[in-house]
């Protein structure tokens, strides 16, 4: 009788299990059908954070073509703005190519994902160049591990079997789960975008359409603010703000938060976020002959005086001994932190970024042909 | 810890592995206890309550069965149904009348105002309670020997704080003769917990966020557009939230080795009110039936009380779902529905057979229904005069339903037709393996692409 019984039992069992496993295989052959053959980033929001980060890798890769080994691509958020058509109308000749690949909010996380897909071969360049606050370790009020926007950005770029490390590198268990979910299930992360492209599908193609034709036009040809933040001043001692007359919230915000801050306790999570990261970009390119640069960015309209923050390490420093990496003088860009070259408390204005832009080209084709020699 | 979460399936994945794995004698404990946590883990302060209500009907159900017929048993009866209903009253009532009171006394209207908070699915619980004492005495139902087992009834956890009601019999049929779940009801228990999953978080969820935004500022929406997208909004969202919620404590049910009453089917398609009614919420619909509508009389008393005993039925059961006249006009509102059906129609049954003209009343009904809902979703009295005035205006906005709100709605309806021509949900669950597998991962599908995942919008009906 036991036989008679067990027998229907363990099949069903046996076909629940079996429909379990093939449930799960198929939803992700649908999700995948769709989010990972490139069939739903033909009609990405282009403002989106996706649509912005895949913009500037095909930006990029359509670059690659056109200019050969010549080419330096820089990588940061948006305090590292230079204007490649500053550089391209600057008389005389221009030995390397510069290659904006930065985003604004991304960070050295983003970058590596993004890195992978650009230079495949890791040969592809002469020099990756990199905009760092600072050389020094400096931890600020957010983690930048636990930065979701990261998920946002490189999701087009996350292959099945980087899901895990990836959803890893966040501190927070909500985070990793966030991560982990999205990246096995990218229909997740691109779920308010699908939405938004059902709700009206002809005005987003319309706009994706419009966007693959003039966007990098629109970009390049992009002129940052006049706006400055002449007459600013700030008693370090008190961190108290004397703002000139006319600054918008934002400007105010930007002062308050990145310049006139009490310090953090320093606890070394910015410490070993760069070391990770910027640990896994350095050794993708050993061996290749693409460099390495780091380059201080202009610290603000007034800089924040280093003995504010005891600031216990020096992740960027640490890298400089690896054969293929090149600091620039932290000093360089010295001459440029005065707030009639800022348009509030941590971006360049117009002006700030014509300036920058030639000492870019200047101090990235000075420490190449060195290198070279 | 409500069903759409994580914690509520690392629950009931626990309570499964220990039910399953433990000796038959320990398992109602397993269930009690399970049951007792789920609702402690909501607020452990309402558990004194539901085990004195539990105490109450459990000695009333034994000393009523000892009693012989007489008014002695009848007094029993009232004792133990004055009880609940005064928890209940009090509860749940209490500060409506005192508001209303102090309107006719003309005293500011927080004059008697006590701060109570309402248990968790006290009238759902009460129900059940009150339906089992009213069954043992009609001799319908023996009492209940084991206050474990009368316990487990009261608050099993799958229908405890929203249903649906069960009736002593269906629960203790399954009890005192337990027997494991059958193949078929693994795989359909199963497919009933995703598939209620992907009603509540993939389409509830959705018109929710529509629903929430309209009645939230109605005044910014002008426009019979905007209201009847809102309105249709909040019709969509209560049925595929309640609905979703029951698939899937009757799936949960099902898994334990347990069989629930179905407690709607496919009330949207119905092609009369009194359709509508054999539809939507059976549970609650079947139980005014036999504990109101009849001890009323029905309909034997001739016309005009067939429609009285309607009208109260549907006034006691609007009030049922919360204290306020929006609750009131809405069971009015059904029970003139009823009534007026009742005089069209005649003493003749209802006809549920699919005419061409079926698509027109199925149209019609949905309307009407759609209507009511306006009463039973806006905030007050002031608000639904608003909306209704809104959806009969002549002034046009842009409404705020998209397109793909619309596709889930077609879809919604394309399986529901589905469903009552060709019993696909059954079929599924009997398939072979890969139909089978397809379907979950459909599901699954549809919740990746439409499920409201980091918001957590709890149940309507966890409220009433």
């Amino acid at each position: 009788m036991a036989s008679v019984h067990s027998t229907p039992r363990r099949q069903s069992a046996r076909r629940l299990v079996v429909a379990c496993l093939a449930a799960c295989v198929g939803v992700i052959a649908l999700d995948s059908l769709l989010f990972r053959t490139g069939l739903y980033t033909a009609i990405l929001e282009p403002d989106s954070s996706t649509g912005l980060f895949e913009m500037v890798l095909r930006r990029n890769l359509d670059a690659q073509e056109h200019h050969g080994n010549r080419m330096v691509a820089t990588f940061g958020n948006s305090r590292f703005a230079w204007s490649p058509k500053v550089v391209d109308q600057r008389p005389g000749p221009h030995k390397y190519v510069l290659c904006d690949a930065g985003v604004a909010g991304s960070d050295a996380r983003a970058w590596y994902y993004m890195i992978r897909d650009l230079d495949p071969t890791a040969r592809r360049y002469r020099a990756l160049v990199f905009g760092v606050d600072d050389y020094d370790d400096e931890d600020r009020f957010y983690n930048p591990s636990d930065d979701i926007r990261d998920l946002h950005y490189v999701i087009e770029r996350l292959r099945l079997y980087d899901v895990f490390e990836f959803a890893r590198s966040f501190d927070s268990r909500e985070l990793q789960f966030a991560a982990l979910r999205g990246g096995l299930l990218k229909g997740i992360v691109f779920q308010n975008d699908l939405h938004a492209f059902l709700a009206d599908p002809r005005k987003r193609l319309e706009y994706v359409s419009l966007c693959d034709r003039f966007r990098n036009m629109w970009v390049y040809n992009f002129e940052e603010t006049t706006n400055s933040m002449a007459g600013l001043e700030i008693d370090w001692q008190t961190l108290k703000v004397t703002f000139p007359p006319g600054l918008n919230d934002d400007q105010i915000a930007t002062v308050n938060s990145f310049l006139a801050h009490q310090p953090e306790p320093q606890i070394g999570r910015i410490a070993a976020f760069q070391r990770t990261w910027y640990g896994r970009i350095i050794d993708r390119y050993r061996g290749s002959p693409t460099k390495i640069v780091f380059l201080r960015l202009p610290r603000g309209p007034i800089p924040r005086p280093d003995n504010l923050t005891h600031k216990l390490s020096s992740s960027i420093r640490e890298f400089a001994s690896r054969p293929n990496v090149i600091l620039l003088d932290e000093h360089a860009f010295e001459s440029l932190e005065h707030p009639e070259l800022f348009r509030d408390g941590m971006h360049l204005n117009r002006e700030g970024i014509r300036q920058f832009s030639y000492m870019l080209e200047d101090e990235i084709t000075r420490v190449l042909d060195g290198a070279g020699k | 810890m409500l069903f759409n979460t994580t914690h509520f399936f690392l629950f009931l994945a626990v309570v499964l592995v220990l039910f399953y794995s433990s000796p038959r004698v320990l398992r109602r404990y397993i269930l009690l206890f399970a049951s007792y946590f789920f609702y402690g883990s909501w607020n452990v302060k309402f558990i004194p309550l539901l085990l004195t209500l539990t105490a109450i009907d459990y000695t009333a159900g034994m000393w009523i069965e000892r009693t012989p017929v007489g008014p002695r048993r009848k007094g029993l009866l009232v004792m133990s149904l004055s009880a609940n209903l005064g928890f209940l009253g009090f509860f749940k009532y209490y500060n409506f009348l005192a508001y209303n009171l102090c309107l006719l006394l003309g005293k500011p209207t927080r004059s008697f105002f006590w701060d109570i908070v309402l248990p968790l699915g006290i009238s759902f619980h009460t129900f059940q309670s009150m339906s089992y004492v009213v069954d043992v005495y009609r001799g319908q139902q023996k009492a209940v020997r084991d206050p474990i087992d009368y316990a487990l009834y009261i608050c099993f956890f799958p229908q405890l704080v929203a249903g649906p009601i069960v009736r002593a019999h269906d629960f203790f049929r399954d009890l005192l003769d337990w027997h494991p779940p059958t193949g078929d009801d693994v795989s359909q228990g199963l497919l009933l917990v995703f598939f209620g999953l992907t009603k509540k978080m993939a389409f509830a969820d959705q018109f929710a966020k529509v629903a929430n935004d309209y009645f939230a500022h109605v005044a910014a929406y002008p426009g019979w557009h905007a209201a009847w997208s809102g309105v249709i909004a909040f019709g969509m969202q209560i049925y595929f939230d309640f609905s979703g919620y029951t698939d899937m404590a009757i799936g949960m049910a099902k898994l334990l080795g347990f069989h629930f009453p179905v407690n709607f089917r496919r009330p949207y398609l119905a092609g009369s009110i009194t359709d509508f009614w054999r539809r939507w919420h059976i549970s609650l619909s079947s139980w005014l039936r036999d504990y109101l509508y009849i001890s009323l009389g029905g309909n034997r008393k001739g016309h005009w009380m067939t429609y009285r005993n309607l009208m109260i039925t549907m006034l006691l059961g609007g009030l049922w779902h919360g204290a306020s006249w929006n609750f009131l006009i809405w069971g009015g509102y059904h029970g003139g529905l009823l009534a007026v059906e009742r005089a069209v129609r005649g003493d003749r049954p209802i006809s549920d057979k699919w005419t061409w003209l079926y698509p027109l009343k199925a149209a019609l009904t949905f309307l009407l229904v759609m209507i009511g809902w306006v009463f039973f979703r806006a905030a007050d009295l002031t608000q639904s005069r608003h909306v209704l005035a809104q959806m009969f205006s002549k002034a046009s906005a842009h409404g705020l339903l998209v397109p793909w709100h619309i596709g889930l709605i077609a879809l919604a309806l394309v399986l529901a037709v589905a469903e009552e021509k060709l019993d696909w949900f059954d079929r599924v669950a009997k398939a072979p393996a890969l139909v089978y597998a397809s379907a979950f991962a459909l599901m699954f599908f549809c919740l990746e692409l439409f499920g409201v995942i980091d918001a957590q919008i709890p149940f309507i009906y966890f409220q009433f």
